[in-house]
């Protein structure tokens, strides 16, 4: 947005990616992605099973190299911006460790980097208001429900204060009710800290409702085949989801998916 | 937390209810012992002509109280130790060959899972010769390492440590390599993500993962710790703990038939306290964990 237009908070250029290359059970993952993201922005995948979203998501995230194509992320290589931690990742489970306490979960991104303890514990605190659960440090991850887990872990994918987070399904797992008091959250913390957001969902109002931009992918190999942009303002609550605007959205989205579903044989996207 | 606190007031319980029910077995056990040999054929008897009812003479079954009371009788050629004394002697020096060979193993053991988890050669090369060790004897073994052992002029206990480990780090490597393994995908690509190297992951997420599939194993290996000492104290000789002391009664079982099941209840006894170390570490390891994680 205000930030100058070469250094974007990422940046794919012509990203490939083929598993078992060569071999029998060869998949183009994805084929010649190009892909830009501005700093504060909150941009969505959406696709069918197979579509490639999170690979991309990996390949951003440096988990995985692309067999093709440069990946940059806050003007760094992929590489660089992973070992710099210039990211936090939060995924469908939570995969907090039940062996720590909630803070000490929150602390583990910090204990790596190497902060001391009480500048750890402050950080720790400091998040857990973010997320709207202050005393709930000292409890073990498995007494708190999905949705409190959830918040815990992106809690500590925040708790470095990176740029830049990165979601594959977070709210996948959580009840109807809960994932859309989840999604005001989020904008709120993201609001709250700036933060860049690169969010992998099956569901179109979720994607709608959260983003700035909806990315539609397109499986066999993956591409992206439409880009919508959401212009809802910034300030969403539970009065958007009621908006004209935002169904003549979700429509438009449903549309770019099912002209997947007409050529390709769209699977797993959710219309609620 | 009070939920804490009352969830260890219900382990407690349970442990006190566990207790009982052991007892109660005991104690049944015990009746239809003497139930049998009330009832039983003094002579044994046949079934399709193979002899397996076994005879009800106090020679081959001794009433539980005359093996019970065979623990406050003399022991013959210990002064005027008696039995139970001699056997607590006995067993506290076969527990200290048990646990040095328990530690030794467990090391062994879980060295083997990191250097297999960290090389795949390692593990494709090494496995199947491990499990094939396993296949061994230990008599086979037991003379053997006493050469060694003496070559490298080891007091003589390093023997039944060694083979008590040699037992031991067998189910710590398996179990500790299945643990290993077991932290979950998307726990390795955030430690991934946070950069985090090898070791570091090993520390802060392998090894806690892995613990609650390694208790088992440790659970196998304290029992079998107990079991590699005895055996190797009968077929050496020379030290004198309760594998001894199982074959110096059994020599005296016309005059003292009960005095053999003294011997063997102090055996059994001891695999209960390397059985309980395991079960009291895992208490206090996994005191945080959730219930069914255990």
């Amino acid at each position: 947005m205000s930030d100058s237009p070469d250094v974007h908070a990422v940046e794919i250029r012509g990203a490939s990616m083929v598993f078992n290359d060569g071999g029998k059970g060869r998949v183009a993952a994805l084929d010649d992605v190009d892909l830009a993201v501005r700093a504060a922005e909150f941009v969505s995948l959406i696709g069918p099973s197979g579509c490639g979203k999170s690979t991309l998501l990996r390949l951003i995230a440096n988990l995985l190299e692309p067999t093709a194509g440069d990946v940059r992320v806050n003007g760094k290589p992929a590489e660089q911006a992973r070992l710099d931690q210039d990211y936090g990742m939060a995924f469908q489970k939570s995969g907090l460790f039940e062996w720590r306490t909630v803070a000490k979960n929150i602390e583990l991104p910090l204990e790596l980097k190497g902060w001391d303890k009480r500048r750890r514990a402050e950080r720790a605190q400091e998040m857990l208001e973010l997320v709207k659960l202050p005393d709930r440090g000292e409890h073990r991850p498995w007494e708190l429900s999905g949705g409190q887990q959830q918040r815990i872990a992106i809690a500590r994918a925040l708790a470095s204060h990176p740029p830049l987070l990165l979601m594959d399904e977070p709210f996948g797992a959580l009840d109807e009710m809960t994932r859309e008091h989840m999604q005001s959250e989020l904008l709120q913390i993201c609001a709250a800290t700036n933060t860049t957001v690169v969010f992998v969902t099956h569901s179109i109002p979720e994607a709608v409702y959260l983003s700035d931009r909806v990315v539609v992918m397109s499986a066999g190999p993956g591409r992206i085949t439409d880009t919508i942009d959401v212009d809802l303002g910034r300030n969403r609550d539970d009065d958007t989801r009621e908006e004209d605007h935002f169904y003549q959205k979700i429509t438009e989205v449903r549309e770019a998916l099912r002209g997947l579903e007409v050529s390709a044989g769209a699977r797993g996207i959710e219309d609620r | 937390m009070s939920a804490g606190a009352s969830k260890r007031g219900g382990l407690a319980g349970r442990a006190v209810k566990r207790a009982a029910l052991l007892l109660a077995a005991l104690g049944l056990a015990a009746v239809a012992w003497e139930v049998y040999k009330a009832i039983g054929p003094e002579q044994g008897g046949d079934i399709l002509g193979w002899r397996i009812i076994p005879k009800t003479n106090d020679r081959v079954m001794p009433h539980v109280w005359e093996m019970l009371a065979e623990f406050g009788d003399p022991a013959i050629g210990s002064g005027d130790q008696l039995v139970w004394q001699v056997l607590l002697g006995y067993a506290w020096y076969t527990l200290r060959m048990a646990l040095a060979g328990f530690a030794f193993g467990a090391a062994i053991g879980i060295v083997l899972a990191v250097l297999m988890t960290r090389l795949r050669i390692v593990e494709r090369g090494l496995l199947p010769y491990l499990v094939i060790s396993q296949t061994i004897p230990l008599i086979a073994l037991a003379p053997q390492v006493t050469v060694i052992r003496g070559s490298l002029d080891l007091p003589q206990w390093t023997s039944a440590a060694a083979l008590a480990a040699f037992l031991s780090f067998f189910p710590i490597t398996v179990s500790t390599l299945r643990g290993l393994k077991a932290a979950p995908a998307e726990s390795l690509e955030l430690m991934n993500s946070y950069a985090a190297g090898w070791w570091t992951t090993l520390f802060k997420l392998r090894f806690p993962s892995a613990l609650p599939h390694m208790i088992p194993g440790l659970k196998l290996a304290a029992t079998a710790s107990v079991i590699g000492v005895i055996v190797t104290e009968i077929t050496l000789g020379g030290l004198r703990g309760v594998g001894f002391a199982t074959i110096d009664y059994s020599q005296k079982v016309t005059s003292q038939p009960a005095s053999v099941y003294a011997a063997v209840f102090a055996a059994a006894a001891l695999g209960l306290i390397m059985f309980g170390l395991v079960v009291a570490s895992e208490a206090l390891l996994m005191r945080h964990r959730p219930r069914e994680a255990t």
